[in-house]
C-alpha cells in the first residue's frame, strides 16, 4: 500500500510546484486576456504605438515615396526613353531652332553693322560731319536709318482667303484676288511643306518682302520695300499684335461696314504717317 | 454685299478654266490650258439689283482628297462641280466627288455642271443625263458661251436666297 501513496504525494508535489512556477505567467496572461477583451484598456495600450507609427510615416512617408515613385518614373522613363523623345524633340526642336536663327540673325545684322560702318566713307563723312556742326553722331545715324517703307497691308479670312480689311498706298491690283491668291500660296506652301504645323511667314522676292503674322481665324499680311531687320521684325509684330488687340477681337458675321471700318484703321495706323 | 468664295472643281480637262475665262474675260482659248495648282479671279454679278462679288478659285486638276490641299476649299460658299459631256472617266466617280465635296463644305451650294455641250447630240446628252446617279444642274459650252452666264447668275441667286 505504500507505492500508490508515494505516487500521490508526488502528483501534489508536483502541481504545487507547477502553481509556484506559472503562477506569474498565468496572472500575466489573464491581465493580456482582460486587456485585449476591454475596448478602453486596448486602446490604451494601442494607441500610442499606432501614433508613434503615424509620426514615423508622416516624416518618412514623403521621402520613401518619392524614392519609390522616383525609380518608377526612371524605369518607366528608361523604357520609353525613344518614345518620349519622339513627342518631345518636334516642340522643343522648334523652339530652340526659331530662337538660335533669331539670334544668330541678330549677331550677323551686328557683326555686318560693325564691319561696315567702321571704316566705310559714310562713317567717316558723318564723323565729320558731326564734328563739324557739333551734332551729336548717334543723331545723325538715326536720320540715316534706312527704315522699312509698307506699302500694302491685307488682314485675310485665314480659311477662304477672303478681305477683311486693306489699306494701300496706291492700288495697283484688285486686292481681293491678291487676298485669295496669298491664301492660295500659304495653303499650297503650308499643305506642301507641311512641318508640325507651321504657318507661312514671309515672302521676298528682291527687296519686296511679304511679312505675314498669323492668328487663329484671319492673318496680317504686310507688303513692304526695304531690309527689315530681326528687331524691325519684332517691332512690327509688336504692332500687328496691338492692332489684333484693339480691332480685330469680333470677327463674326463680317459686314461692308466692319471691312471699311478694318480698312480705315489700318490706313491710319500702317500707311498714313510712314 | 461681302465677297463669296467659289470653287471651280471637277476632273483634269474638263474645261474649269476654260469656263473661268469666259465669264470672267468673255473669252475662250483653243489653246489647251492646264493650271497648276489654283488660279484666283473676281467677278461681281448683278442679281435682283444686288451685287455679289464672286472669287472664283480655279483648281487645277483632280477632285480626290489626297491630290488638291483641302485647305483650298475651306470657307467657300459654292463649288461649281464640272465634267466633260465627251468623257466619261470625267464623270464616273461624280457620286464619291459629291459626296467628298459635300462632307467638306456643309451646307454648301454644289452646282454640277456637263461642259462641252457644243460635242454632244441631244440623244447622247439624254443618255448621260439618264446614266448619272445625280441630276445636272446645268449644261455649257465654254467655247460658244451657252449658259455659262446663267451659271453663274444661277449660283448668284441662291448665294442670296
Amino acid at each position: 500500500m505504500t507505492r500508490p501513496n508515494k505516487h500521490l504525494n508526488e502528483k501534489i508535489l508536483l502541481d504545487e510546484l507547477r502553481e509556484v512556477i506559472l503562477r506569474e505567467d498565468r496572472e500575466a496572461l489573464t491581465e493580456i486576456e482582460n486587456t485585449l477583451n476591454d475596448p478602453r484598456l486596448l486602446s490604451e495600450k494601442v494607441n500610442p504605438i499606432i501614433e508613434q507609427h503615424l509620426e514615423f510615416l508622416k516624416s518618412e512617408f514623403p521621402d520613401a515615396y518619392r524614392t519609390a515613385v522616383g525609380r518608377q518614373i526612371d524605369a518607366r522613363l528608361e523604357l520609353f526613353k525613344d518614345e518620349m523623345i519622339g513627342h518631345m524633340y518636334p516642340e522643343m526642336g522648334k523652339i530652340v531652332r526659331k530662337y538660335v536663327t533669331h539670334q544668330f540673325q541678330l549677331l550677323k545684322e551686328r557683326i555686318d553693322g560693325t564691319v561696315r560702318n567702321t571704316f566705310s566713307l559714310k562713317t567717316v563723312k558723318r564723323k565729320f560731319k558731326a564734328t563739324f556742326l557739333g551734332i551729336d553722331e548717334s543723331d545723325l545715324v538715326l536720320t540715316g536709318a534706312d527704315s522699312i517703307k509698307i506699302e500694302e497691308i491685307y488682314v485675310i479670312q485665314r480659311n477662304s482667303g477672303l478681305l477683311l480689311g486693306k489699306a494701300a498706298r496706291e492700288e495697283v491690283l484688285d486686292q481681293d484676288v491678291v487676298a485669295g491668291m496669298l491664301t492660295a500660296i500659304k495653303s499650297f506652301v503650308e499643305d506642301a511643306f507641311r512641318r508640325d504645323s507651321e504657318d507661312l511667314e514671309m515672302i521676298q522676292y528682291g527687296s519686296y518682302k511679304i511679312f505675314i503674322q498669323n492668328f487663329h481665324s484671319y492673318y496680317i499680311a504686310v507688303a513692304m520695300q526695304g531690309s527689315l531687320s530681326a528687331s524691325e521684325s519684332d517691332v512690327l509684330s509688336t504692332k500687328l499684335l496691338k492692332f489684333a488687340h484693339s480691332y480685330l477681337e469680333k470677327l463674326e458675321n463680317i459686314t461692308d461696314l466692319k471691312i471699311r471700318n478694318i480698312s480705315t484703321k489700318l490706313y491710319e495706323n500702317f500707311i498714313k504717317d510712314q | 454685299m461681302t465677297s463669296k468664295k467659289i470653287i471651280l472643281s471637277g476632273s483634269f480637262g474638263v474645261g474649269k478654266t476654260s469656263l473661268f475665262n469666259q465669264f470672267i474675260y468673255n473669252r475662250f482659248s483653243d489653246k489647251y490650258l492646264t493650271t497648276i495648282g489654283v488660279k484666283v479671279n473676281k467677278k461681281n454679278i448683278l442679281v435682283d439689283d444686288t451685287e455679289i462679288p464672286l472669287l472664283l478659285w480655279d483648281i487645277a486638276g483632280e477632285v480626290a482628297q489626297d491630290k488638291v490641299p483641302t485647305s483650298y476649299f475651306l470657307g467657300a460658299s459654292g463649288v461649281i462641280y464640272v465634267f466633260d459631256l465627251t468623257r466619261p472617266m470625267t464623270y464616273q466617280n461624280i457620286q464619291t466627288d459629291i459626296n467628298y465635296l459635300k462632307d467638306l463644305l456643309p451646307g454648301g451650294i454644289i452646282k454640277i455642271v456637263g461642259n462641252k455641250v457644243d460635242l454632244v447630240s441631244d440623244e447622247q446628252l439624254e443618255n448621260i443625263r439618264t446614266s448619272l446617279p445625280i441630276t445636272i444642274d446645268i449644261v455649257t459650252s465654254a467655247k460658244t458661251g451657252q449658259n455659262v452666264e446663267e451659271l453663274f447668275l444661277d449660283l448668284g441667286k441662291e448665294l442670296i436666297r
